[in-house]
């Protein structure tokens, strides 16, 4: 068995605002292995950026860890000043961002922008060298060497997103987060940006933890996943596990949702209501307002909540285990 | 790129040739004439005051006398001043020119740099309370009456404090047996400056391909004492020794004025610089930055200040454009006898020849300075292409 590379324990994240705390992250607790992928799947809104956002901590400045633990190989990163921070940036966890139109400094070259990552963390490297990494980089994602002289306005979306992936791999980082890469591809480029990332997961050994709304990709391209509503992760397990016997009612009702290509043709299930907002603190399962067929037992207040293993490395939220 | 010039070069020679016949005309519109007070003195025989408008040729009629001024005018020929006759327009402006730039030069550059400077701590530190403080006091410069103001400052310290002087561009008795005319002290001060930046410049552009930044940085540090240094043997050796206390009072009179214009001026760009940046602040890219692990430093100035500088230097360029017809009033209240004055004084004197000569300058300035501003914005931000066709 492969050694852990990052370790979450009990993440707890709040944004303070003028309404209030808003609870985004609780206690969220996963782990990734050496060159395994790890798939966070939710709704708009659910946590899953903001989780993202706390494992480099580069959240907002209202955003506050209020508790839990971050280890990457062992190292602790809650706590760590800006200074460690920067160190452990691109170095150790990298991010391909959402929308990758707007990661780009537009007056900056795109070559500039990955050599610039490369001399924060590498400054002994000589431009040579950078240029040779830089260049074998591009060919891995499939990009033309003359793109390191272009400026960004002068690659296509999924030329961006390449260079994109590019830059995160340029300081071999340990663990690289793709939050939501091909949100603003069509999906031709879509399909081909996955099996680049795949491509390049599987080549390198990375650790990769794979962000999305869509349910099919991260069946796609990870091992393991997580299912995330309302800022806490609802069911945990191996990608297989979690789609061929989904435990939890919410990760039922988002299998329901999607269409299947194979198959026979069923009705898609869609549920009514609006995840409940993270100002207030929730009392009893975060899912029972919205839940199809909730027991009588599921707004009991005092009842325990919290993930029960449902088979080896398949947890799930132990209120709505039975019911939906 | 070149056909670009050209055509526009061809634009701007249309412009100013409106521009020129317009200003001749308006100039004409006013009442009377350079000459008119002849008329007041009774010892003149009436017969005098024909002669002399003979003699310049202004009893011609309007249109002729407009036809030649242009014909003449793209020959080079501007004509004689009427008030101060043998001289020519070219000889006046050339004398006071270099007062005014040298000036106006300074002021627009420590502005400049002090406002952006300024502008990107603010949008930096946005909700602190220095923000809050040194936002107020921009707005407050920025919208201060300028003229109140400059008044103010030379009261305060040329007259209760005493520091510095209350107007003039030199102490004139210090110049008495001076070995040579202030002009050539002028323009060798600017020369030097002149050089000074050019070298700055190239040693910046020949560290730019350099890898490791703190090699850069020492670098450009060098480089900048180096300047220094050899500015020092400069001033303290030949030529320039001689020079070297004539130039030191002319440095000492231009404190005041660049200190007051400054201080009006800088809040423009602050303002103007905490505002781009701030919408630039909130740009994804800032947080790629952060992510790669860039230190703070770096991402304010390369990557959001940098961003931020278009508009800025835009609104600086056109400062630049107004210098010679903002100096007007500077000039006046602290005596200092450039542009600004000349220009003031042809125009009220009805000294035709040396006010358009003066007007057609500032018209060549502004369009030079569009034009270049154009061509700093393809530098500036590479999405703006200036296309070769069309």
């Amino acid at each position: 068995m492969s050694k852990e590379v990052l370790s979450v324990k009990n993440l707890n994240m709040h944004y303070e605002t003028l309404s209030g705390d808003v609870h985004a992250v609780k206690d969220v607790s996963f782990s990734v292995k050496e060159g395994e992928s790890f798939g966070l799947v939710g709704e708009s809104g659910c946590g899953k950026t903001s989780v993202a956002m706390s494992l480099l901590q580069l959240q907002a400045d209202n955003a506050k860890i209020s508790s839990g633990s971050i280890q990457l190989d062992g190292v602790e990163l809650v706590g760590m000043n800006e200074s460690e921070l920067r160190k452990v940036r691109w170095d150790g966890i990298s991010i391909v961002f959402q929308g990758a139109m707007n990661a780009w400094n537009p007056v900056v070259k795109v070559g500039e922008q990955i050599r610039e990552a490369i001399r924060e963390h590498y400054p002994e490297k000589s431009k040579a060298e950078n240029t040779e990494k830089i260049e074998s980089l591009f060919k891995m994602v499939g990009l033309d060497a003359a793109v390191i002289d272009r400026f960004p306005h002068e690659l296509s979306g999924g030329m961006k997103q390449r260079a994109i992936i590019a830059l995160a791999l340029s300081c071999d980082p340990k663990v690289v987060i793709a939050d939501e890469p091909t949100t603003a591809l069509d999906v031709v480029i879509q399909d081909q940006i996955l099996n680049e990332i795949k491509k390049v997961q599987q080549l390198l050994g990375l650790s990769l933890i794979y962000i999305s709304h869509d349910i099919a990709v991260i069946a796609e391209m990870t091992d393991q996943m997580a299912v995330m509503y309302a800022g806490s992760i609802v069911e945990i397990g191996p990608t297989e596990k979690v789609f061929s016997t989904p435990k939890h009612a919410y990760t039922r009702l988002l299998l329901e949702s999607t269409p299947s290509v194979v198959g026979e043709k069923k009705k898609l299930r869609s549920l009514d209501g609006e995840p409940p907002s993270l100002i207030n603190e929730i009392i009893g399962c975060s899912f029972s307002p919205r839940c199809p067929d909730p027991s009588s037992d599921c707004e009991n207040p005092i009842k325990e909540m919290g993930l029960v293993e449902i088979e080896p490395g398949h947890f799930a939220d132990n209120c709505c285990v039975d019911c939906g | 790129m070149g056909e670009y010039i050209i055509k526009r070069t061809l634009q701007m020679t249309v412009v100013f040739f409106l521009f020129l016949v317009f200003s001749y005309l308006l100039f004409n519109a006013i009442p009377g004439n350079a000459f008119s007070n002849l008329l007041l003195n009774p010892d003149l025989p009436p017969d005098a005051y024909n002669r002399v408008l003979e003699l310049y040729g202004l009893d011609k009629p309007l249109f002729e006398r407009l036809q030649l001024y242009i014909v003449n005018f793209f020959k080079g020929d501007f004509g004689y001043s009427y008030k101060s006759f043998p001289k020519t327009p070219i000889e006046l402006i050339s004398e006071r020119l270099p007062r005014t730039l040298m000036l106006f030069a300074i002021v627009n550059i420590v502005s400049f740099y002090t406002g952006f400077f300024i502008g990107k701590i603010l949008a930096w530190r946005r909700g602190s309370q220095s923000e809050t403080w040194i936002t107020l006091t921009s707005v407050f410069s920025y919208t201060v009456f300028y003229p109140w103001f400059a008044l103010m400052m030379l009261w305060v310290f040329g007259y209760k404090l005493g520091w510095l002087p209350i107007g003039k561009f030199l102490y004139p008795e210090k110049w008495y047996d001076a070995p040579f005319d202030s002009d050539i002290v002028f323009s060798s001060m600017i020369k030097f400056t002149i050089v000074v930046s050019l070298i700055q410049f190239a040693a910046y552009l020949a560290t730019r391909g350099i890898e490791s930044l703190s090699s850069r940085r020492n670098l450009r540090f060098a480089s900048l004492i180096a300047i220094f240094i050899g500015s020092y043997f400069y001033w303290n050796n030949g030529a320039a020794l001689i020079k070297k206390p004539y130039a030191a009072d002319i440095a000492y009179h231009m404190i005041l004025p660049v200190m007051v214009v400054t201080i009006v001026a800088f809040a423009g760009t602050a303002l103007l610089t905490r505002t781009t940046m701030m919408e630039v602040l909130k740009e994804d890219y800032i947080l790629t930055a952060r992510a790669k692990g860039i230190s703070q430093k770096r991402i304010r100035d390369r990557h959001a200040a940098r961003t931020a500088l278009l508009p800025v230097v835009t609104s600086f360029i056109f400062t630049i454009v107004t210098i010679i017809d903002g100096s007007v009033l500077t000039e006046q209240i602290f005596s200092w006898p450039g542009m600004g004055q000349l220009l003031l004084q042809s125009v009220l004197e009805e000294d035709i020849p040396v006010a358009m000569a003066c007007f057609s300058f500032v018209g060549v300035f502004a369009l030079v300075a569009h034009l270049l501003a154009d061509i700093s914005y393809s530098y500036l931000d590479p999405r703006i292409r200036i296309k070769s066709q069309g």
